[in-house]
């Protein structure tokens, strides 16, 4: 199990102390069963499809991941060196789960995979991001979407 | 990423975030979030387990279903099974890294190629079992990832082929590309270590990681903020670090 105090004292400190974001509203959107839902996945790895500019520190604009991507095609280039690498090295289902939603979507418990996906870069400050978290909004809208999975590094 | 979700629903877009630090989650109130107890790189869990992996997607998935929202903070109930590691776990190979001498710029680049000479083989069988591989970010070779950093430690830096990118920056990710070989090639036998145990050989063990040591200290010393900024952050993590006594 792996627990903040199980991370290194700085590291610690680091995430206690980071500024995090504070919202007036609480948005809460209802939709049909799961089984009936698009999924798409938006990942804050810094992942990028391979010879496309890697994200640098400070970077708030997004990359787009066509599901079509082969797993061989997709690297990560986060900038910090503060999370484990070897399990998506080995695995990019530790990540960027699109063949696990593929098996999902088979077996009928999710409704369907999104024809396209998205990426972020973790360490930049993610109120940098809103104006292109909301352009990518539209564009999930517009690919049908009605459920997203979030997943960090 | 709990950022994002509220973003997300504002705009219409249901999203769930699977949350790998709980304090930021309490803190920012998404609509959904659910958190895990893995460690920071591995939001699904152990690499090639689908099931559990399947587990924890639906898990988060179904938080999309549940009406006591908005904000609701969900803990995944299982531990990651690999994240204990392999008792006595060494790697494939062995390697004898010797005493590096920053200024002898030809002397360190083939020493550094030496080394990836005997870690190519097991590296190739990585890809072979496994499909794919994260070296590219660089979008050069390894070899030539060797001479960029032996070029550096010199004084001696390349000039960027993309004058819109610093020569430091594509030292890091020259780093990565390497960093990433030798990690990969650590696991060609297809043994399930700790993240932890394979850093500590790395970091223990390697000659690139006393090169990497070395870029470290130097880019600290730096007068430059962007270079000072990598060595800090984008070279060796804090946990080593701390391990190592790095001041």
């Amino acid at each position: 199990m792996v627990r903040m105090t199980d991370l290194p004292p700085a590291t610690q400190t680091g995430m206690a102390n980071l500024e995090c974001p504070s919202f007036e509203t609480t948005p809460f959107v209802s939709g049909p069963a799961l089984a009936r839902r698009r999924v798409a996945i938006v990942t804050s790895a810094g992942l990028v499809r391979r010879g496309e500019r890697p994200f640098v520190s400070g970077n708030t604009d997004y990359r787009v991941l066509p599901a079509d991507t082969p797993p061989d095609q997709i690297v990560m280039s986060h900038v910090s060196v503060n999370f484990d690498r070897t399990g998506f090295e080995r695995d990019i289902n530790v990540v960027f789960p699109i063949e696990r939603l593929r098996a999902m979507a088979a077996a009928g418990t999710i409704g369907s995979v999104a024809a396209t996906h998205y990426s972020f870069m973790g360490a930049s400050d993610p109120r940098g991001m809103e104006m292109q978290v909301r352009e990518v909004a539209g564009r999930l809208k517009s690919d049908r979407v009605d459920a997203v999975l979030l997943t960090p590094v | 990423m709990c950022a994002l979700a509220h973003y997300l629903e504002e705009e219409g877009v249901p999203a769930v975030a699977i949350s790998l630090i709980r304090l930021h989650s309490e803190k920012v109130r998404p609509p959904r979030a659910m958190w895990v107890p893995f460690e920071l790189g591995r939001p699904l869990g152990p690499p090639r387990n689908e099931q559990f992996q399947v587990k924890v997607i639906t898990a988060a998935l179904r938080l999309l279903e549940a009406s006591a929202g908005p904000v609701i903070l969900e803990d995944f109930p299982e531990d990651d099974p690999t994240a204990v590691g392999i008792a006595g776990w060494n790697p494939p190979f062995d390697l004898a890294p010797g005493e590096i001498d920053v200024a002898n710029r030809a002397a360190l680049e083939r020493a550094l190629r030496e080394e990836i000479r005997a870690v190519a083989p097991f590296h190739a069988r990585f890809v072979a079992s496994n499909g794919r591989t994260m070296v590219g970010l660089s979008g050069r070779g390894v070899d030539e990832c060797a001479t960029l950093l032996a070029d550096f430690l010199a004084g001696t830096p390349s000039a960027a082929s993309d004058p819109a990118v610093s020569p430091v920056q594509v030292l890091r990710w020259a780093v990565d590309d390497l960093k990433s070989y030798y990690l990969e090639a650590m696991a060609a036998d297809g043994a399930v270590p700790s993240s932890r145990q394979m850093q500590a050989w790395f970091w223990d063990r390697t000659l690139l990681a006393r090169a990497i040591i070395a870029l470290r200290r130097q880019l600290l010393a730096s007068e430059d903020q962007r270079s000072q900024a990598i060595g800090r952050m984008n070279l060796v993590p804090g946990a080593q670090v701390q391990r190592l006594g790095l001041s």
